[in-house]
């Protein structure tokens, strides 16, 4: 009579393996925000202080009778925090790795490269929706202004920002991987880089010509000058909508192979062993 | 899954890595057998580290091969290290995090069946009921030694990488942690790749012995072998004869 024993693990390449493997990366990533007061506060402390501060110059402007610049202020905060958010959130899951120095336990775990970064990515999320809500709920209660104005067209502005800022994240991970943690300030500079060129709170025609066709580049661009749109009651234009989604998936699809780039070049270079010392 | 493997568990051909002008490891060939346990020993610079690194997949090698399980570790990446674990002094776990989280988080990586259960095995096997709910970091060396091993077990490898797992303990600690690898590698016939610098747990606990210098394997062989071939009183000698050519 032959016994078969169970195995401990699920086979490695099976959906159930895969899908476990994402949750842990998940599962570790609360635990740690669950450990840090700092981290906690920062899902409030950060939203809280720019719609008060941007909140209030908004009623200061609107005073001073700039028209509908209450709801334009405040939906670019809105939506930038969504981009900015997405891409530290990332960024910081990663550097939590390295700064606890478990980096190579994750990479010599069967843990592949993609289901890490589909981890982090998704505790990132969990993250934002209360970081969003938090914020929207705020101007709501102090402003009178509900986020809804915008409608369903807040479903792909946020989808568009939300991938943006994944690929900057990608990014950004891909650099610290090649230069190691002396370049972490990149988490938290990179989307302020695009800030200007994203028309956050002023629109794209404004800007001199080589900014402007810079600006056109910049799938959050069309988001913001979209919201302008919307908050005017002029609507929605989907084709431009349909040309940031375009620029997006270049994004992501340069940031993936940027990312694959740079780990396996520290691969060959040994500097992903550098991240245990 | 089959839990024997027929022939070696893990083999290594003619490993070679460069870093710029320097050659860290120069030809390595190993292999480590079901339930063996092989000691790699060297000065420091040796490329020790480097070669565990290259067989875990985290140094690509420019020359050479690896083969887990008989299967080539590049293309075979994922089914191979889930067969596998790891742990050395110079790797952390997440120090914010309680025990039995960071168990927990890394029962889910390696794909367990029952992360839960096999966490409470891990507990028990490793003492560490106690220490549940502390966090890693305020842990003794000692202590985190003993996770980080709970960990490296936790999905029943059939090779264990462990690089100086004992360097940051004291004699009495390191004594225990040396006679619950002992016991772990005679009683599940699990192979064990070890680096470490202190020769008598490589004595007690090796089956065959891997004499690295500059990149190189020098001499390999039991530890009453080294010494009779080099004419030494012990390792340490042999280990001193070669370090200093």
């Amino acid at each position: 009579m032959s016994v078969q024993v169970e195995s401990a693990t699920l086979p490695a390449t099976s959906p159930a393996a895969r899908r476990r493997r994402v949750f842990s990366v998940v599962l570790r990533d609360f635990y740690v925000m669950r450990r840090s007061v700092m981290r906690v506060l920062e899902i409030v402390y950060w939203p809280t202080i720019e719609v008060l501060i941007w909140g209030y110059l908004s009623v200061f402007l609107q005073a001073r009778r700039v028209p509908a610049v209450v709801a334009a202020l405040l939906g670019g905060v809105l939506l930038w925090q969504v981009l900015f958010r997405s891409q530290t959130e990332v960024s910081i899951a990663f550097l939590e790795d390295i700064w606890s120095r478990n980096l190579l336990n994750v990479f010599v775990s069967p843990l592949t490269a993609g289901e890490y970064l589909a981890g982090i990515i998704v505790f990132g999320a969990l993250k934002l929706v209360v970081n969003v809500l938090l914020m929207a709920g705020l101007a709501l209660a102090l402003y009178g202004f509900g986020i809804t104005r915008l409608g369903l067209a807040l479903v792909p502005f946020m989808a568009l920002l939300l991938l943006m800022g994944w690929a900057l994240a990608i990014v950004t991970i891909g650099v610290i991987l090649r230069f190691g943690q002396g370049a972490e300030v990149i988490a938290w500079a990179l989307a302020f880089a695009f800030q200007p060129f994203s028309a956050v709170f002023y629109p794209v025609t404004v800007l001199p010509p080589l900014m402007r066709a810079i600006a056109h580049a910049v799938p959050a661009s069309y988001v913001f000058e979209g919201m302008r749109s919307v908050l005017a009651g002029h609507g929605l234009h989907w084709s431009t909508l349909g040309a940031a989604a375009l620029l997006d998936l270049l994004y992501v699809a340069g940031a993936l192979w940027f990312f694959a780039r740079m780990l396996h070049r520290v691969r060959a270079s040994g500097g992903l062993s550098r991240f245990g010392e | 899954m089959p839990t024997s493997i027929p022939g070696p568990v893990l083999e290594a051909r003619d490993l070679v890595k460069r870093f710029g002008s320097v050659t860290a490891v120069d030809g390595v060939s190993l292999s480590v057998g079901a339930g063996e346990v092989v000691g790699l020993l060297g000065p420091n610079g040796a490329g020790k580290t480097t070669t565990l690194h290259m067989l875990l997949g985290l140094v690509t090698p420019d020359g050479g091969s690896v083969r887990l399980f008989g299967e080539d570790l590049a293309s075979h990446r994922v089914a191979a290290l889930s067969r596998v674990n790891f742990a050395a002094g110079y790797v952390h776990l997440p120090g914010r995090l309680h025990v039995e989280e960071n168990l927990t988080a890394f029962a889910y990586m390696y794909g367990l069946r029952h992360p839960r259960r096999r966490v409470e095995e891990m507990i028990e096997l490793f003492d560490l009921g106690g220490l549940r709910k502390r966090q890693f970091r305020y842990l003794s060396s000692g202590q985190q030694t003993r996770v980080q091993l709970a960990k490296a077990l936790l999905n029943d490898p059939r090779l264990l990488v462990l690089d100086e797992p004992t360097a940051s303990l004291d004699p009495d600690a390191g004594d225990r942690i040396r006679e619950l690898l002992l016991r772990l590698a005679r009683d599940s016939g699990r192979a064990m790749l070890i680096t470490s610098h202190n020769m008598l747990e490589i004595e007690r606990m090796t089956d065959r012995i891997h004499f690295l210098s500059a990149g190189r394997i020098v001499a390999t062989g039991t530890a009453g072998e080294l010494a009779e071939s080099y004419g030494a009183a012990d390792l340490e000698e042999v280990f001193l004869r070669v370090a200093r050519g």
